[in-house]
């Protein structure tokens, strides 16, 4: 017995050295900080990219599969492959392919930003500075944006470029509650008249998560957590306002805030099904979607915090370890185009990225004539009443510091 | 000494399996210490395990899948018994019934949490039939079962998958059982009763006693039903070292690891303890081989 | 017969809390707003039905991956579960305990550090992201399985009756077949299906060793669900188990009709 293991064991080691022996071929690859756009472009032609990214959205599933991979298709010969991953499993993915050694992976282009980013790039899970090689950066972004700059105040450097935009909403419905709350005082005021009858999402879901930073910001300011250190004393103390606010809140929400439910699609349906009167969301024109496709009343429509609500960015980055990163800048380039901004923002309701001093008049009145439908704020309320995010490096902190001094108390 | 052989040359394939499993623990073991050189942790450290071992969050998650797991395999290896009784007595074992049981081990657990949400919850359809029926008036009157700290819509969920997966592992040994040996107890008088407790039973334990084992070690290591399904505080721990492991700091890594580490230990640990405890129990009754 | 009462009627409330859940299902997936306390639906629609046959995943493709999988799995796993069934139940040797303790191996590991250790195994190998690697560790999945079911039947028929052929002059690969194989059919049976369902079934194992290129159904369907959208999440839902089902059915009605033949000769 004892020999079959070693036999087993000199037959798994041979293995691993034939694998290893295969992956010295990246020599003679186009140096991309060399080349010009137009090489990138030839070189792109008929490769494939793969686009690894949250697949729970069908609509942008739709639009990807529809629209942008047959557009990569048509103009670049290249094949768009989207895989719907979470973005700690791919960067999950992406350490194991760090730690392996493996020079070539599999990922391309990664949607991402945020805490994630930073940690990314920290790690040196990301392929590096690209932005600039852009053709439509220069054509369509506001490179001196604060978010084209910073990505919850993480400098991008060039590291990721613009996909979408978002901005936490609340909405409720005005048949079943008139009154729309535009500040924490009147939430508070709110949550006692319907009691038992909201919630926010448990930290660290994304946007339980962002309600819980803007309620900070509503009761402590924003402007002193852009250069705070990520210590959990420190953080706490700043905070402290905001923790006795939101445990004031605690005996009038649901379950007496002894418990929150696990992601804003649960607080969504629960909202739907009327065991909640109020629902929050980062996709600022999601109302009108669930209103077209019935899930909610046409009476529902969205609303605001007077002094503001955060809005971030969405980005698309490489992987470190990119089988073919001149096709992702080629990918990437195109979908920050004005075209295919435009094709999101009327098929998907997504905050466009470009700016709109860049645009030609032909394409502001495309954007313009976009049918935005119900139950909505315009764009431009939504980004008069924009705040930037905290920090990357605060944020798990704050979740934890949530989870010992809200929940249940 | 050909025997030997021949024996060996059938388990090769088992033994490669094991020693991919053990590589897996063991890169995952390597982590948990603090050694993970692509992010420039190079020095093995117990710190981890301790931080883990020593956090109050730890004890209260530990003390809730303990609770969860023990409570639904108990109650699933009861009621699965009794089912799978049920299916050799009125169905000999076969027909429809049998392929019915089926449906819910191949449904995903995350399948099931969305029957839990859409049946139990304060909206769901049992709170509608209830107000239907007039017995409450508002969703908040229905009782809470899911997302509570009691866990209770995370052990109906884990028994609703786990009964039927009783029953079925069971079958094939009990159908036989009953068909030759319990028959020829029945055949020389003992009621049927009789012959179902006194020889199909004890006869048939044995995968019992293993689907216990695999559903409790399921239910303590399984994440996905008490993430979807469980209260914000206390989290089950599979649940408290998933959130940990993703973490978006990477080099958080080993802090997750040696929650998983823990995990994997404990698991070992009661599956040896199990294993001794059935030894002896099996041997008593005269179902050991 | 009190007794068969009291069961038949444990059977049915077993039916009814196995297919209420899937009722609900198709109730949802037609549903486009349902709020408490309506009993049905307030409005109907057939959005998600045009979504799972038309939408931005290629149904057939990800049935027809997520299916030869599982066929290979439950075949691999079930022959690896016959092997060592065998050798645990007529052979003796020394070490047997290691042998069971091998087999629970993957069961001890819980899949989130599973998925993870052997993603960095296989990426070593250099089967990361290939069918292959997720083949194999939907294999291993299944096998603790295969293994203990394999392991109750084979020690429950023994040797006695291979023996009996070998007297009679039939040579050991000809007296498994003839004598014991039939015999074990119902547990090879129970073994293909568990091995079939759990690789099916797979969503976590698949997406980190697959890497997301290796596409099941499963793994598509995880994201709608946790997306929210429960009409959506429904029918995908619906979509799995039903074919699921059908697979299964059909394996034991090919092992069936195969098991009579046998039996005719």
């Amino acid at each position: 017995m004892k020999k079959l293991a070693a036999l087993l064991l000199a037959l798994l080691m041979a293995l691993s050295l034939t694998a290893c022996s295969g992956k010295d071929e990246q020599a003679e690859k186009l140096d991309l900080s060399a080349a010009s756009w137009d090489q990138i472009v030839d070189a792109a032609k008929g490769t494939t990219v793969t686009f690894y990214g949250w697949g729970g959205d069908e609509d942008r599933n739709n639009w990807l599969a529809n629209v942008g991979a047959p557009y990569m298709k048509e103009h670049y010969g290249i094949t768009l492959e989207v895989v719907g991953m979470n973005i700690d499993e791919i960067l999950a993915k992406l350490a194991g392919e760090k730690e392996a050694g493996a020079a070539a992976g599999s990922i391309d282009m990664i949607w991402i930003n945020g805490e994630n980013f930073y940690s990314a790039k920290e790690n040196g899970l990301l392929y590096g500075a690209f932005l600039d090689k852009l053709p439509n950066t220069e054509a369509y972004i506001d490179t001196q944006d604060p978010e084209t700059l910073n990505d919850f105040c993480m400098p991008i450097e060039g590291y990721e470029a613009p996909y979408g935009r978002a901005q936490l909403v609340l909405f409720n419905d005005s048949a079943v509650t008139p009154e729309a709350p535009s500040s924490a005082q009147e939430l508070l005021s709110y949550c006692r008249q319907y009691p038992g009858k909201v919630t926010y999402p448990a930290l660290p879901d994304f946007t339980g998560s962002a309600f819980v930073r803007n309620i900070i910001y509503e009761l402590c300011g924003w402007e002193q957590f852009q250069t705070m250190e990520a210590d959990y004393e420190t953080v706490k103390e700043a905070i402290a306002p905001a923790l006795d606010y939101l445990r004031s809140l605690n005996p009038y929400l649901w379950n007496e805030g002894r418990t929150f439910p696990d992601s804003s699609t649960t607080v969504d349906a629960m909202f739907t099904d009327g065991e909640l009167v109020l629902a929050m969301s980062y996709s600022p024109y999601g109302v009108a979607v669930g209103i077209e496709n019935g899930v909610y009343t046409p009476t529902t429509r969205t609303f605001l915090f007077e002094n503001g609500t955060i809005g971030n960015t969405n980005y698309m980055s490489i992987a470190f370890n990119s089988p073919n990163p001149a096709g992702a800048l080629v990918v990437i380039n195109a979908m920050i185009s004005a075209g295919l901004q435009l094709s999101q923002y009327e098929k998907l309701r997504n905050l466009p990225v470009v700016s709109p001093e860049k645009l030609s008049a032909g394409e502001k009145a495309a954007f313009e004539a976009v049918d935005m439908g119900e139950g909505i704020l315009t764009q431009e309320e939504l980004l008069t009443h924009r705040l930037p995010e905290m920090p990357a490096k605060l944020v798990p902190v704050i979740e934890e510091i949530w989870l010992n001094e809200v929940v249940g108390k | 000494m050909r025997k030997k052989r021949t024996a060996c040359l059938l388990l090769l394939p088992l033994f490669a399996a094991a020693a991919l499993s053990l590589l897996a623990c063991g890169s995952v073991l390597a982590q948990s210490l603090g050694v993970i050189p692509a992010f420039g942790l190079e020095e093995p450290t117990l710190d981890y395990y301790r931080d883990a071992l020593t956090s109050p969050a730890f004890h209260s998650a530990l003390l809730v899948s303990l609770r969860v797991a023990l409570l639904s395999a108990l109650a699933a290896a009861l009621l699965g018994t009794v089912l799978c009784a049920a299916l050799v007595r009125v169905c000999r074992a076969r027909g429809a019934m049998v392929s019915l049981i089926r449906l819910p081990i191949l449904v995903p657990h995350t399948v099931t949490a969305l029957f839990a949400i859409l049946l139990l919850s304060q909206t769901g359809l049992v709170s509608r039939c209830a107000w239907a029926l007039g017995l409450i008036d508002d969703p908040g009157q229905f009782p809470q079962l899911l997302f509570t700290p009691g866990c209770g819509g995370t052990i109906l969920a884990y028994l609703w998958k786990e009964v039927p997966f009783v029953a079925y592992f069971t079958l094939a040994l009990m159908a036989g059982v009953s068909a030759t040996l319990g028959e020829a107890a029945e055949n020389l008088g003992a009621s049927p009763l009789r012959s179902f407790l006194t020889v199909t039973l004890p006869l048939s334990l044995p995968a019992v006693s293993q689907a216990f084992l695999i559903i409790f070690l399921f239910a303590f290591g399984g994440y996905e039903l008490p993430l979807l399904l469980g209260a914000t505080v206390p989290k089950a721990l599979p649940v408290y070292a998933h959130l940990a492991y993703m973490h978006p700091d990477l080099r958080q890594r080993p802090a997750a690891m040696a929650l998983y580490g823990v995990i994997l230990l404990l698991s070992a640990a009661m599956a040896a303890l199990y294993g001794l405890l059935t030894r002896r129990l099996l041997r008593k009754i005269g179902g050991g081989r | 017969m009190r007794r068969n009462v009291l069961l038949r009627l444990f059977l049915a409330a077993a039916v009814l809390c196995i297919l209420l859940p899937a009722a609900v299902l198709v109730l949802w997936s037609a549903a486009a707003r349902w709020s408490w306390p309506s009993l049905l639906p307030e409005r109907w629609s057939a959005r998600t039905v045009r979504e799972l046959l038309f939408g931005s995943q290629d149904l057939w493709r990800l049935l027809g991956s997520s299916m030869s999988l599982g066929s290979g799995a439950a075949g691999l796993s079930t022959l690896i579960g016959l092997l060592t069934a065998r050798a645990v139940s007529l052979y003796d040797f020394p070490g047997k305990g290691l042998v069971r303790f091998a087999g629970l191996l993957p069961l001890l590991i819980p899949g989130t550090v599973f998925a993870t250790g052997i993603h960095l195994v296989l990426l070593r190998l250099g089967l990361a992201d290939t069918a292959a690697g997720v083949l194999l560790v939907h294999v291993m999945t299944a096998l603790p399985y295969s293994i203990a079911i394999l392991t109750d039947v084979t020690a429950a028929l023994g040797g006695a009756l291979e023996e009996q052929a070998a007297v009679l002059g039939a040579g050991p690969v000809r007296a498994f077949f003839a004598v014991s194989l039939p015999e074990l059919m119902p547990g090879v049976l129970s073994s293909l299906s568990m091995a079939f369902i759990l690789s099916y079934s797979q969503y976590f194992t698949t997406l980190i060793v697959g890497g997301g290129r290796v596409k099941t159904l499963a793994l598509v369907m995880v994201p709608y669900i946790q997306g929210g959208d429960r009409s959506l999440a429904s029918v995908y839902a619906l979509a799995f188990t039903g074919s699921a089902l059908l697979v299964s059915a059909l394996f034991e009605a090919l092992i069936r009709h195969w098991q009579k033949r046998g039996d005719r000769l």
